[in-house]
């Protein structure tokens, strides 16, 4: 099965230029290939040209001397949340198998045999879709396209949206396949990806491949690049701490906010609980916990968003009402969109002045330039990069001066160079003496950048421990070269 | 004529949704409104018609007022609406009144003022079904002129004036480029 | 809507879904021509006892769901009764006017109300989703792709509802300085529809992309759930008649209200 474009032109409407201009690029059967490029050059497109959904189920315009797509395909997308249609694990896999025409009497046994392949034993498959992890949704999800028993499997950005255990459980599932069926990846993590690819096409921002050759090659000639396109390679963090100097010396400073016996409610139940904890000016606090443990509801219960009891302090200052704490905290939410309310970038900060009764317009500017946003400040905040995006959120909280910052999982979802920007940011912050507290699921941050850690598990601050930055050079587990 | 394709009918079918739940809560709204207002609380009844015309403004397509009013109407109906099965009555007849008007102009425009005419139109379409409904009929002259007014002044405000500013603002964040056609303009680019 | 109720499974939910539809619709026209009040509010016993006996779902949420319908029994009995035209006058004080005709009129009108409700609580606690829509396939014959699309938009409803609880928080946070009057609901609508809406619309095209993408078209499909007519059918349809006609029989032989035609 052949599978491969010939001078392949495409361009989105009302862009200015084309996304491609004559590439080629042909797979052969079996073989196991990585696309990386920087955010926007186009993979995933290609890859949706070579599934056939573009131009068939999504119109761009595109025009090739010749596309050859497989008679059979399937897809993972890297929404775990918009890629089902039904409620139930076992009526999304049977809705595939409708798809195929299976007859009804076997789709049970079928049903049990996909899941078993991607290790979802369930005794019931009768579970909502709802109730699963993330990592376990994209299981489902390989399960739903394995169900189609397609000739080539596409993975767009299969992890792009999963915590680090999501994302090795994923790939774990994925090796387990043994699968002979030729594959083509896009992803961005590639720790775990690039032992499993016979090939790298690498692109760069304008789309054009600059290379294409295996795993080896592409990581011993083109590591300057991969860096440059924020790719999470193996060693990025080795790298990245050279680059910064890191870590940045840590000196606590004054006493800056304490919390005692505080409780956050939703309804009747409790949902934090934390006694009492002092934190300093200068400290970065990583607050770590599963998923559901209440982390976000800690911060929200800072806010006094939720029903809250207990006592929190910002030096001198009480905080008791939502105005209170936003004067004192700053504010970053998990989904940058929800904090825009204006139809620009610009009038996002010039709101945020408003809101504290500063007439400064002068200081958007300086912001906009400090934060790389103005060459976009006339645009609708929605369209975006992600990376500016969260930039222009962390904008529009800390407009102020507040003294301390509350980050709720901010490098979610953004490439290595991004996740590398903001942290610089955040470090300067605390360097002039900010608290940062920061819900991440990230245990490289926590080790390159906390000074501190607050753990919740089940609703309860649990441990509070002081975490040593790794001193330069020292290698980590999760850094390995090939 | 221009075929739904899935997405456009699935896009259709959750922006109708989200209204459909709108339409829900809306019940109550208008109850504690009505019977103190002489009808005039009637004006807010144009809720009831937004969906058809902000899914048509939005993906400018035959059908999908109809669609968007239906579905909406479903919803409303399959979260326990206090109206039970009428509204899915009243919603095909009102869905129908905005897609017919919309037809008139050819499915061309999409100006403030043709949305107007269609949310006008789905206040039309509420009335007649109210005719066979309940006796409005028998009301005193001067109290059907106030709820027919009233009712029409709805669907032009709500229905008409809001769903277009809604759609204005929802094509601002980009959103509407997943739905609208690409132009002549950017195929040709591909020869050049 | 079924998606978070906890309820016990009871006859009513194995009736064809499809069916209780229709016929649920030929009951609500079958409600248009009655016009005698003592029937009327003899048959709102009919579903009124089935809601409260045989959903399956708590007690405390039935009387939850049925508090609006007090409010939805007075508000549309009201206008009528104050404005309806009528000869034998009871009251008038300024522009209300109730005659015993209009009364009456309105509180037929209530019970009617009280009707339809009560059916279609009846018709949304005892149905799945899910399974209505596979009915309306198979039963009658509703494009798939549009039935499809259904299921996957109901599925969305929960993320959505999460969001909004995201949104309310995050604007809390900002601190929007709320408009006065009508500025104020323009605000609000467009402060919480326009992100609500364009996360919804993207990834109601990606859910579709996906969809298409697992191969659906349309081509010949089998069905994982075979919606079938049952003895349940019957049943449902026997206490209905038997129901409706000891409705009518009361309400002519010992009528509780004077009036027996409220056109008149």
């Amino acid at each position: 099965m052949k599978v491969g474009v010939s001078n392949l032109r495409v361009k989105y409407a009302g862009a200015e230029t084309l996304l491609f201009n004559k590439l080629s690029l042909h797979i052969k059967e079996g073989e196991k290939v990585l696309f990386l490029g920087p955010s926007g050059c186009g993979k995933s497109t290609l890859l949706q040209i070579l599934s056939g959904l573009i131009p068939n189920a999504v119109p761009v315009p595109m025009k090739a001397d010749e596309v050859a797509i497989p008679e059979s395909s399937g897809v993972v997308f890297q929404d775990p949340d918009s890629q089902f249609c039904m409620p139930y694990v076992d009526e999304e896999i049977a809705f595939v198998l409708e798809n195929c025409a299976v007859p009804q009497t076997e789709m049970k046994s079928f049903i049990h045999h996909y899941l078993m392949k991607v290790g979802l034993n369930f005794e019931d498959p009768h579970v909502e879709i709802s109730s699963l992890s993330q990592g376990m949704k994209q299981r489902l999800a390989i399960a739903s396209m394995l169900a189609l028993e397609p000739e080539v499997i596409f993975l767009d950005e299969p992890t792009a949206l999963l915590d680090p255990e999501g994302t090795s459980e994923v790939w774990k599932t994925i090796k387990q396949l043994n699968a002979k069926q030729t594959m083509i990846i896009v992803e961005h993590k590639i720790d775990e990806v690039i032992h499993f690819v016979d090939r790298i096409v690498l692109f760069d921002s304008e789309g054009k491949i600059i290379a294409d050759a295996d795993p080896e090659s592409v990581f011993s000639f083109y590591k300057p690049k991969l860096k440059e396109y924020g790719i999470w390679y193996p060693g990025v963090w080795t790298d990245h701490k050279q680059d910064e100097n890191l870590p940045a010396p840590y000196e606590k400073g004054q006493q800056l906010m304490s919390i005692s016996q505080l409780q956050g409610y939703r309804g009747k139940s409790s949902k934090i609980e934390v006694s009492d904890v002092t934190a300093y000016e200068g400290e970065w606090i990583a607050v770590t916990g599963k998923n559901g443990a209440g982390k976000s509801s800690f911060l929200l219960s800072l806010m006094n968003v939720m029903k809250t009891s207990g006592t929190k302090r910002v030096r001198d200052k009480v905080l008791k009402t939502i105005k209170a704490s936003r004067e004192q905290l700053a504010f970053v939410f998990q989904n940058p969109e929800f904090q825009f309310i204006t139809n620009s970038v610009y009038d996002e900060l010039v709101y945020s002045l408003e809101m504290l009764e500063d007439k400064g317009v002068e200081k958007v500017r300086n912001w906009l330039e400090a934060y790389d946003l103005y060459h976009v400040k006339d645009l609708h905040p929605y369209q975006l990069s992600t990376g500016q995006k969260r930039r222009l959120s962390v904008g529009t909280a800390m407009f102020g001066t507040q003294p301390v910052l509350l980050l709720d999982e901010p490098t979610f979802g953004q490439d290595a160079s991004n996740t590398f920007k903001l942290l610089a940011l955040f470090e300067e912050l605390r360097t002039e003496g900010m608290l940062i507290i920061m819900v991440t699921h990230d245990e490289m941050i926590v080790h390159n950048y906390a000074t501190r850690e607050w753990v919740i598990q089940e609703g309860k601050l649990i441990e509070d421990r002081k975490r040593e930055r790794r001193e330069k050079g020292e290698r980590h587990a999760m850094d390995f070269t090939v | 004529m221009k075929r739904l394709k899935l997405s456009d009918i699935l896009i259709t079918i959750v922006v109708a949704l989200v209204f459909g739940i709108i339409y829900k809560i809306w019940g109550p709204v208008y109850n504690i409104f009505k019977p103190f207002g002489l009808h005039i609380g009637d004006v807010i009844y144009g809720m009831w018609f937004i969906a058809g015309t902000v899914a048509v403004l939005l993906l400018r397509k035959p059908g999908v007022a109809l669609l968007a009013e239906t579905a909406a109407a479903s919803g409303e109906f399959l979260v326990g609406s206090e109206y039970g099965l009428s509204v899915l009555l009243y919603g095909i007849v009102q869905g129908l009144g905005t897609e017919l008007l919309f037809a008139l102009f050819g499915y061309k425009r999409y100006t403030a003022f043709v949305a107007a005419l269609g949310g006008i139109a789905a206040a039309v379409g509420s009335l007649v079904m109210d005719v066979a409904y309940g006796y409005v009929m028998d009301l005193a002259l001067w109290n059907l002129l106030l709820l027919v007014g009233a009712r029409l002044l709805g669907g032009f405000l709500i229905a008409g004036i809001l769903a277009y500013y809604l759609v204005e603002a929802l094509e601002k964040t980009g959103v509407t480029s997943l739905v609208r056609p690409a132009s002549d303009k950017d195929y040709k680019a591909l020869d050049q | 809507m079924q998606w978070t109720l906890q309820y016990e499974e009871t006859w009513l939910h194995r009736l064809n879904p499809a069916f209780k539809l229709i016929f649920f619709l030929s009951l609500f026209l079958i409600l248009l021509f009655v016009h005698n009040p003592n029937v009327i509010s003899n048959l709102t016993l009919v579903p009124l006892l089935l809601v409260l006996f045989a959903t399956g779902h708590r007690r405390k949420v039935i009387v939850l769901l049925l508090i609006p319908f007090l409010i939805l029994f007075f508000s549309s009995a009201s206008s009528m009764m104050f404005f309806g035209q009528g000869t034998t006058t009871w009251w008038k004080w300024g522009i209300i006017h109730i005659t015993e005709e209009s009364f009456f009129r309105g509180l037929h009108i209530g019970f009617r109300a009280l009707n339809f409700a009560l059916l279609g609580l009846l018709f949304a606690l005892t149905t799945r989703p899910v399974f209505l829509f596979y009915s309306l396939i198979q039963q009658l014959k509703v494009p798939p792709r549009f039935a499809y699309s259904f299921m996957a938009a109901v599925r969305i409803l929960p993320v959505m509802v999460e969001e909004f609880q995201q949104l309310r928080a995050a604007l809390l946070i900002r601190g929007v300085k709320k408009k006065k009057g009508l500025q104020r609901v323009t605000q609000s609508i467009m402060l919480y529809a326009v992100p609500l809406l364009s996360q919804s619309i993207r990834r109601a095209h990606r859910i579709a992309v996906a969809m298409e993408a697992k191969q659906f078209n349309n081509k010949e499909r089998t069905y994982y759930y075979k919606q079938t007519y049952s003895k349940v059918d019957i049943y449902f349809v026997l206490y209905i008649m038997a129901g409706f006609g000891l409705a009518y029989w009361v309400g002519h032989t010992f009528p509780y209200f004077g009036i027996t035609d409220v056109r008149n």
